[in-house]
């Protein structure tokens, strides 16, 4: 779960890391007011999670008051994927001579921590190849031990970096360290870390993204959660441990486990179809969280036909039927709803839903879906 | 052992008296599986299933009064790492963990510890390993695959499920089915599985079945090119879906998927694996 730049900005800023100044404003006037007080040039920055806010003109410097309300007006009524501009960031502004890139990443394959330091400023983790054409040193930490400080004054010779800016880089490796363990953090870099003119590192832009599995003891983030990121259901779902996913398309997938999700979402591209919403109750969903996912599907509105794919191993059908059904009564939303479900208790499962005759029941999962789309189909022709 | 587990092993549960670890520990005895004890903090001394297991509060005095080897964990996300610890601190040789959605940091400890101990752990998320016949250390449905000689490894639990399902259907026996488990971070890969297939005389070909993220479907082609004389088919997911589709189920997890188009499948063909686009395609690949 990726935070906003404003967010990671103030953990960052709490952990003593060197930041600009820089306030959050959430229209043209309190851009005004913030720009006025920190002087100019100043950079406004669109707080988006969405990429492409730099080529989209989300990233501005302004450098006298003439200009600023048209700026910011402009940042606002931007719109980067079907998500609005809420707030801006108002920075101060700084010149720099070189730029780095400073960061805790997740290994997941070997499962550690990894300090990467490079001299691909501005690129972030996700960009693979960035780092490949730049001088990058990867540290790998064992968590038992920690971050060492040999690590770091390793990969600091390892690039070259003069001694006399050892001292800056290791406290702030070691905070960004302390930052990732405390908040269960998957990722926090720094993209990038510049040096300015008087000598001194100061973060620019940051990114933190938090373990979605670890909010349970993030309360704090679970409450910080974009709305206009996570919908409605998403947060609803992540309650009874669901995994949302919104489409653009009109079918509703209920499925059990990952796997099942990509082979149906397959199933559904071969026929040129593609789902509303995707809900994998994963392993070993009780009743009642099957009951809310299935509730969910019955009211979003883009959802035409209901797909339920399930091979339960952890997931008792029994429980599955169970959930559906109080679902069924619960709800005065009535629309079409293909079954397949085998696994565990699959006969038992069958048997309670046999009796609701809205249902339809299937073998396989290319039975399954090819027969919810001639239905969606032919009710459209 | 053979793979990972064998008749011989002594299955114990972690979380007993859950309800998951309840139901299932049930289903290990009414389908033959070795099951002696298992641990429920607190409730030391009792016994379960009407007198036939006994109720430990440690894994460590499960393992001194049964001789259990192989652990089974039920228990709720937070607890997981700590029980995988304690199984590894006890002496148990297999762990399996049927529990997901461990936090990414505990698993980063988990994974250190490993690595100075001889354990093996399967998943987290897995839904086991399942010896058709003679044990289902997990949640296999029951009568899902039938004994033969085709060795299955499964990244995803319910594609395991699939894929033993269509072998059945075809009349295809298995020697081992092993779920990696769907986790972010794991514990055995396809290629730690891979050695464990080649070397286990009841299997004769081996059936791997992996998808998006991470890099261990091309280190395993790389085993493969290498160290694997027997026949091995694969079936990679999500292969055909769009990266920004990809995109889309990888965040909510908050894992970093952006690698997940690698051409998994061209490096498996170049290591001389056979390919097959669904499930239905696994059964004609297979030498009869």
């Amino acid at each position: 779960m990726k935070l906003h730049e404003y967010q990671a900005k103030s953990i960052l800023k709490k952990a003593g890391i060197p930041l600009p100044i820089s306030h959050l404003a959430g229209n043209a006037g309190q851009v005004k007011r913030i720009s006025n007080e920190i002087g100019y040039p100043v950079v406004l920055k669109a707080q988006t999670l969405e990429a492409g806010r730099g080529h989209a003109g989300g990233v501005r410097i302004v450098h006298n008051e003439s200009e600023i309300e048209t700026v910011s007006n402009e940042i606002f009524k931007l719109v980067l994927n079907q998500q609005p501009i809420q707030f801006i960031l108002v920075e101060k502004a700084f010149t720099f001579y070189k730029e780095y890139y400073l960061g805790i990443i997740s290994d997941l394959d070997e499962g550690t921590p990894v300090l990467r330091i490079s001299e691909a400023g501005g690129a972030t983790f996700l960009e693979a190849d960035s780092f490949k054409d730049a001088l990058t040193v990867d540290k790998v930490i064992d968590i038992n031990r920690g971050l060492n400080d040999y690590q770091i004054r390793e990969s600091l010779v390892d690039m070259g970096i003069a001694p006399t800016y050892w001292k800056q880089f290791q406290v702030i490796a070691r905070k960004l360290y302390e930052v990732y363990r405390q908040n269960d953090a998957s990722l926090v870099e720094i993209n990038s870390l510049v040096l300015t003119e008087l000598d001194q590192l100061y973060a620019l832009d940051v990114k933190i993204s938090i373990d979605t599995q670890s909010l349970y003891r993030q309360e704090a983030f679970f409450d910080a959660l974009d709305p206009s990121y996570f919908g409605w259901e998403e947060r609803e779902a992540m309650k009874y441990d669901l995994d949302y996913h919104s489409l653009p398309g009109e079918i509703g997938c209920m499925v059990n486990g990952m796997g099942l999700a990509y082979l149906t979402m397959e199933q559904l591209l071969t026929i040129n179809a593609m789902p509303a919403a995707m809900i994998d109750i994963r392993g070993g969903a009780t009743s009642s969280s099957i009951s809310s996912a299935f509730e969910m599907l019955l009211a979003n509105q883009n959802v035409k036909v209901i797909i339920i794919n399930i091979f339960g191993g952890m997931t008792q059908s029994d429980e599955t039927s169970q959930g559906i059904l109080q679902a069924l009564d619960k709800s005065s939303i009535k629309k079409p709803v293909f079954i397949r479900l085998e696994g565990t208790d699959g006969s038992i499962g069958l048997d309670l839903l046999h009796k609701n005759e809205k249902l339809s029941f299937f073998g396989n999962t290319e039975a399954l879906v090819n027969a919810a789309i001639s239905w969606l189909r032919g009710d459209e022709q | 052992m053979t793979v990972l587990i064998n008749a011989d092993s002594r299955i114990m549960v972690q979380g007993i008296t859950g309800k998951r670890g309840r139901f299932h520990a049930l289903q290990m005895l009414k389908n033959g599986s070795q099951l002696v004890g298992g641990t429920s903090p607190g409730k030391g001394g009792e016994w379960c299933f009407e007198g036939r297991i006994p109720i430990f509060d440690t894994v460590r005095e499960c393992v001194q009064s049964t001789n259990a080897d192989v652990s089974v964990i039920f228990v709720p996300p937070h607890a997981t790492a700590d029980a995988i610890l304690e199984a590894i601190d006890s002496g148990i040789k297999t762990i399996i963990s049927i529990t997901g959605s461990i936090p990414l940091q505990d698993m980063m400890t988990v994974k250190s510890a490993l690595k100075d101990s001889d354990a093996v752990l399967v998943g987290p998320n897995s839904p086991g390993v399942l010896i058709p016949g003679i044990a289902n250390a997990g949640i296999f449905p029951n009568n899902i695959a039938v004994r033969g000689n085709v060795g299955v490894v499964s990244r995803s639990g319910t594609l395991c499920y699939e894929v033993l399902d269509c072998l059945t259907q075809a009349g295809i026996g298995v020697s081992a089915a092993v779920g990696l488990g769907d986790d972010p971070i794991i514990g055995i890969d396809f290629q730690s599985c891979l050695e464990l297939f080649e070397a286990d005389p009841h299997t004769d070909q081996i059936v791997i079945v992996g998808g998006p993220g991470g890099d261990s479907e091309i280190k395993a082609a790389n085993y493969i090119m290498n160290q694997v004389t027997k026949p091995v088919i694969a079936l990679i997911v999500g292969e055909n879906l769009a990266s920004s589709l990809l995109r889309i189920f990888s965040d909510n997890r908050g894992n970093h998927y952006s690698e997940a188009l690698k051409n998994k499948t061209k490096n498996l063909l170049e290591a001389g694996v056979l390919i097959a686009k669904k499930i239905d395609d696994i059964p004609p690949l297979i030498n009869r």
